[in-house]
């Protein structure tokens, strides 16, 4: 079957080893006036924001290079970079590097070429995830959750930086410690780790060389660790299956999330105590890294929802269902779904759930008239506030007998495929889309777009191949009663 | 002819008979449809899930068949079970059940009908039940037995009778689901053979009756049930070829079929059970070669073979079995067997089949609760089998007085009686309804003559009603006489057996008179029959249809709070203990813990190995010291037990825990002793008069392990047994509470390791919680731990 790919124009491309255009000897051709790192540190996901006050020393350059540690780069998993005030995000470009390397790079395109000496404000936003770990790791019922998080110093960049600041910022003013570096005086007075309310500030450093280099990493770069408690359960989605079918008879759209969910807080130390839990919500001292229940937004207008695991229903949720809206508008709100798990999740348990629902197709699909297409748009997941998803499928159902089957995704997936799926009263099977991703986080709660053909004759395939069963069946009846297979023929008794 | 209300005069007699035919179908349809719709109760209030114990069992069973295959599943060992030694569970099963569910879901997913095994599972009984309907009017008996109408109300009756739907509501998934529909059709497909003389209709009974074999224990009833019906009728001296043939067929082909399943091997010529069968199945060929002899040879001699014949015979027949029985190759009775006979043997020799409610005895209520006003009728109709007499009556009857003294003995087995009281009972009513709509009015000569007869007339009414009726029949008698054809074809079809209407032509001399009285009767029958409409779905809907995995009560606003605690703990230990951690509980759990924990157990309910259910007893009634190296010998990682005193939930262990006391003094009689769990006065007590042993057992201090901080400070309150607990709760040095659920009605506990330092652990508890070690009183340093 073909499968056109699309791309939205605007898009990042990720391509890891893509040949990269630019060339070294422009590396030189900016200076940073100024570089200042921010990182808020969530539980399991960490959002850094870095802003490049950059000058052009030379004319017509359009291409900036920015620098990430190895390590940054891989627990990465969204980059974006936009000329600061401005909505949409620049194109990037990724620069191969080896296994062993350091440091990567990555190609921003300017807007436009810049001539000597002009200036430009670039904002890179990241998130992080599986940066921060919980230290002690272990805790017990009654106590604090404590996390740690690990960076670098430096911001790497390839050009020379005036000014450069570090800022960690924890959701809560409890910072339990900080790292005080040493060995900084080449670029700033003696104490250049301050903290103020939930904020440890680093800097400033003052004409720093270009960063991005290994004698520079090897004689000044250095970690630096804060420890701070944080006041959330730190929740992971190891797994996340999403199934989204579509009935065009039944005019349906169903969703099925099957999650499994871990406590990536402290571990608990010693067992659960039930008593010393009902204390605690009794009394109203709720410890942090308990995890009691999870606030979902659904998509408004939705019916029929369902959440059991392996073992059945689970009676103890609430649903709110926000009445629907026609496509193509907003919602003023999303329904809320308040689940609880069958136990209260301590740190380090897990628990497993589907979660599904239907809704109307009109509120998800689209039908071209000139080109016969319909159109679906596909969620990727549902978002859950401050979790990481670590992998994600995505199955998208559709109806039996779609071709011209075109697919418009807001990112690249780790991987693509095509399936068969035969299901009810099908009989050539349905096409299936499957993605897969890895460690998404709220921002990547997008939509995919799915594009496909229906004939008229593939609409009526089903009652057709029912009536004929059917039809099948009576004929069948109808000429066994009428054969008469008795070997010796009874003589009829008046 | 006098009619008592008004023919119609101008429908063809086909018409008739072809409307009579759609209304049976339209009526078995709807009586399919109410039996399958009246056990969806628990589907509706619960949710679609697998109920009790037994069913989580045979539930995972038929995961494991569904997705590896029958043979896979035949070579099943199951490791998890009876830790550490594993069950061979594909030789131990009656996989009737998981077979049929297994190709009823390949069947659908071969359609491209991909549905759930669970909801197939949860949905086969009450299929099945309409299938039992159906094959309790298919002539099961009563078509054979009577005619169609009774047959409707028969299956009605057993589509809806509460004793049926106890174990047949959806989610109910045990094996007499689907048995009392084998049930049913194998004593169809019997009567059927032995009625024509068919050896086609005795090989579908062998056939059916093998799938009975490979689906309920239960399928020796049946066992014993033919061999009986047809040792009878020896005696009454109605031996034929028919019976022959049938029995032969059925005997032969039914026995080589049953050995086929594993489970039952070669019972069936090596247990006393089964040789019943074999016993009339020799006598049958005696008597058949007596009849063959006896058409070639003279009167007197034939007087004198017959006496040498049944002496050699029965001599040579008790020597051999004798002598079989004490070599040992035929197994004598089983103790569940015995318990049939004596109600009080179970109790002494094995306390295990005792401790099951659904073992005792059954009370006089719940013969009512389960079968209401038929209970009243099933003499009646007992009695009206014996006005006919044929063979299937004969069949009825016995099957009456076999499953009414079983009924008797043991709550589960009203199950069999059940049916034969809806055959009987839909005799009889269908016997009153049929002389009561019957339309023909008696003869009347002249009115002095028949105010004689109706006087005389047992059944009719008071006198007040018949008075008006001579003058009805008057004007009846004066109606069209084209009426009278159309009146004798609806006779017919409506009683067409009916002793009364078959000599139609003649005139009548009993009958009853006018349209009063038939509808005082009829009306009150119809109220009976609302009425016990009413009663089951009553019953049903409020004491058969709870899951009891998951338990209901009423928030204070009326709406339904559901408790959930077996799941919440049997889900937490699926979810965060090691695949590999074993799960010690009391072994009523022990197939819901398989089932939806997923962990082996050390028993569970199958219960095949009394010893290792006593070593259970034994850790549970023992102090912490004692219990610990048990535990630790059997890798125990966690401990369940079921406690209820916090919401008053009445089925928890402490109050199942005599009988853990009795199983576990039956092996160990030396080292537990029920006698020391009772206070002097003889009571059986938790609270501060409760006895040292009783407080010290591993099972009184997990049960209330810190149930008194919940109260803090207040007077904690045992609410299942109405006593107050000490303020003090007990401690554990051996074992850490793990897991309690929201209404802490499971309980989970982890078994501690071995001290690192090598103190025992209770010592190592008093370091660690700063305690100074009593100097005058030096604990052993290595004792040596016996067990």
């Amino acid at each position: 079957m073909p499968l056109r790919w699309r791309t939205l124009p605007h898009l990042l491309l990720l391509t890891l080893f893509s040949v990269a255009t630019s060339c070294s000897a422009k590396e030189a051709a900016f200076e940073n006036t100024a570089v200042v790192r921010t990182a808020d540190l969530g539980g399991a996901i960490v959002h850094v924001m870095t802003t490049y006050a950059i000058k052009s020393l030379a004319n017509g350059q359009d291409v900036y290079t920015v620098a990430f540690t190895k390590k940054e780069r891989d627990s990465t998993s969204f980059l974006e970079v936009k000329v600061k005030g401005q909505k949409d995000p620049l194109e990037i470009r990724e620069r191969p590097f080896y296994a062993n390397a350091k440091f990567t790079h990555v190609d921003v395109l300017l807007p436009k070429k810049l001539a000597e000496n002009a200036t430009l404000n670039l904002v890179v936003e990241t998130i992080q995830t599986h940066m921060t770990e919980p230290w002690p790791e272990y805790a017990g019922q009654k106590e604090n959750q404590a996390m740690r998080y690990t960076s670098d110093l430096y911001v790497l960049s390839p050009y020379p930086t005036l000014v450069q600041r570090t800022k960690i910022k924890a959701l809560a003013p409890r910072i339990i410690s900080f790292t005080n570096p040493e060995n900084v005086g080449a670029f700033a007075s003696d104490s250049v780790a301050s903290k103020s309310g939930a904020t440890v500030t680093y800097g400033p450093f003052n004409n720093l060389p270009a960063t991005a280099d290994y004698d520079f990493i090897k004689s000044h770069q250095q970690p630096v660790t804060v420890r701070y408690y944080h006041d959330q359960p730190v929740l992971e989605v190891t797994s996340y299956k999403r199934a989204v079918e579509i009935s065009h008879w039944g005019s349906n759209i169903n969703t099925e999330d099957n999650i499994i969910l871990h406590n990536a807080g402290p571990k608990l130390k010693g067992h659960f105590s039930r008593v010393d839990y009902q204390q605690q919500t009794y009394y109203g001292h709720p410890v942090p890294h308990i995890l009691h229940s999870l606030r979902l937004d659904l998509p408004p207008g939705i019916n029929n929802v369902y959440y059991y695991d392996l073992v059945g229903n689970v009676s103890t949720s609430r649903l709110n269902i926000a009445p629907a809206v026609p496509k193509g508008q907003v919602a003023k709100q999303d329904s809320n779904l308040e689940l609880k798990p069958r136990y209260p999740l301590m740190g380090g348990w897990n628990y497993t759930f589907t979660l599904g629902w239907d809704a109307d197709l009109a509120s998800a699909a689209s039908y071209n008239k000139s080109s016969g297409e319909y159109q679906i748009e596909v969620p990727i997941m549902t978002p859950i506030s401050g979790a990481v998803v670590d992998n994600l499928e995505l199955k998208v159902v559709l109806p039996e007998g779609a071709t011209d089957i075109e697919v418009v995704t807001p990112y690249p997936s780790r991987a693509m495929w095509l399936e068969r799926q035969t299901t009810y009263l099908d009989t050539i099977g349905r096409p299936v889309i499957m993605f897969e991703y890895k460690d998404l986080t709220m921002r990547h709660a997008q939509k995919i777009y799915v594009v496909y053909k229906l004939s008229v004759k593939e609409h009526f395939r089903k009652p057709f191949v029912v009536s004929a069963v059917f039809f099948g069946l009576f004929l069948f009846t109808f000429i066994v009663r009428r054969i008469d297979l008795t070997i010796h023929k009874k003589r009829k008794t008046a | 002819m006098p009619t008592a209300y008004p023919l119609p005069s101008n429908v063809a007699p086909g018409t008739v008979a072809n409307t009579a035919s759609l209304i049976r179908i339209v009526a078995l349809a709807l009586i399919s449809g109410a039996a399958i719709a009246s056990r969806l109760f628990a589907v509706i209030n619960f949710e679609s899930i697998i109920h009790e114990f037994d069913p989580w069992f045979n539930y995972r069973a038929t995961r494991v068949l569904a997705s590896k295959g029958f043979y896979e599943f035949w070579n099943w060992f199951d490791p998890t079970a009876w830790y550490p030694l594993g069950r061979v569970v594909g030789g131990t099963v009656y996989p009737g059940l998981m077979a049929t569910s297994g190709v009823i879901y390949n069947f659908l997913h071969a359609i491209n009908l991909p549905v759930d095994i669970r909801n197939i599972c949860v949905l086969l009984a009450p299929g099945f039940s309409a299938l039992t309907a159906w094959a309790t009017y298919m002539q099961v008996f009563t078509k054979e037995m009577k005619d169609s109408s009774a047959g409707l109300l028969a299956a009605a009756f057993i589509a809806i009778v509460p004793g049926y739907i106890s174990r047949s509501v959806a989610g109910s998934y045990d094996n007499e689901a689907i048995a009392i529909f084998l049930l049913m059709f194998t004593f169809f497909l019997w009567i059927r053979a032995l009625k024509i003389g068919s050896a086609l209709f005795g090989t579908l009974a062998a056939v059916f009756y093998f799938y009975m074999v490979a689906a309920w224990g239960g399928y020796v009833f049946i066992t014993n049930m033919i061999p009986l019906h047809a040792l009878v009728l020896i005696v009454m001296g109605r031996f034929s070829n028919r019976l022959y043939v049938a029995y032969s067929s059925w005997y032969a082909i039914g026995t080589l079929a049953s050995m086929q399943v594993p489970f039952v091997g070669f019972q069936p010529v090596k247990t006393s059970e089964h040789m019943g069968a074999l016993a009339v199945f020799g006598l049958l060929q005696i008597v058949a070669f007596a009849q063959l002899v006896r058409s070639h040879v003279s009167d007197q001699q034939f007087q004198k073979l017959l006496k040498m014949g049944v002496i050699v015979i029965g001599l040579l027949g008790t020597v051999t079995f004798g002598v079989l029985t004490l070599k040992g190759w035929i197994a004598p009775w089983t103790g569940r067997f015995y318990s049939l006979w004596d109600t009080g043997y179970a109790k002494k020799y094995i306390p295990i089949i005792a401790s099951v409610s659904e073992h005792q005895p059954t009370a006089w209520p719940s013969f009512f609760m389960d079968l209401q006003f038929l209970i009243f009728l099933f003499p009646a109709g007992v009695i009206l089998c014996f006005r006919q007499l044929r063979d299937e009556h004969l069949f009825v009857i016995i099957y009456a007085v076999m499953a009414s003294y079983f009924a008797g003995v043991m709550v589960r087995l009203i199950l069999t009686l059940t049916p034969v009281v809806c055959v009987t009972a839909a005799i009889t009513l269908s016997s009153l309804l049929d002389t009561y709509i019957d339309p023909s009015e008696p003869d009347v000569v002249d009115d002095s003559k028949s105010e004689a007869n109706s006087a005389t007339t047992p059944g009719t009414p008071a006198n007040g009603a018949t008075q008006p009726t001579p003058k009805k029949a008057k004007k009846a008698a004066a109606a069209s006489t084209s009426q009278s054809t159309l009146s004798s074809t609806i006779n017919e079809l409506t009683s067409s057996t009916s002793p009364a209407s078959k000599k139609s032509g003649a005139p009548r001399q009993k009958g009853i008179f006018g349209i009063d009285s038939r509808l005082l009767i009829i009306t009150h029958t119809l109220f009976m029959l609302v009425y016990f409409v009413i009663h089951c779905t009553w019953v049903t809907s409020h004491a058969y249809s709870s899951p009891s995995v998951v338990l209901a009560s009423s928030n204070p606003d009326g709406s339904q709070h559901i408790i959930d605690d077996f799941r919440e703990a049997y889900y937490w230990l699926r979810q965060n203990t090691p695949q590999d951690a074993v799960v010690m509980s009391w072994w009523d759990y022990g197939y819901q813990i398989a089932g939806m924990a997923d962990r082996p157990t050390l028993v569970d309910n199958n219960t095949w190995n009394n010893t290792h259910i006593a070593t259970v007893g034994k850790a549970m009634s023992s102090s912490e010291e004692v219990a610990y190296p048990i535990l630790r010998k059997h890798d125990v990682d966690y401990v369940l037990v079921i406690f209820g005193a916090l919401i008053g939930y009445s089925g928890d262990d402490i109050n199942k825990f005599l009988w853990m006391i009795r199983i576990a003094q039956g092996v160990w009689p030396d080292e537990v002793q029920e006698s020391s769990f009772f206070t002097p006065q003889g009571d059986y007590r938790v609270d501060e008069r409760a006895t040292p042993t009783m407080r010290n057992s591993l099972m009184y201090k997990m049960s209330y392990y810190r149930f008194a901080d919940l109260y803090g400070g207040n007077q904690p309150m045992d609410r299942v047994r109405q006593q107050q607990l000490p303020k003090q709760s007990p401690t554990l040095d051996y074992l850490d509470e793990a897991f309690t659920s929201e209404n802490w009605i499971v309980r989970i506990y982890k078994v501690k390791n071995e001290d690192l330092l090598g103190r025992d652990l209770k010592s190592a508890n008093a370091f660690a919680e700063g305690k100074k070690r009593k100097r005058s009183k030096p604990v052993p340093r290595r004792k040596a731990l016996t067990v």
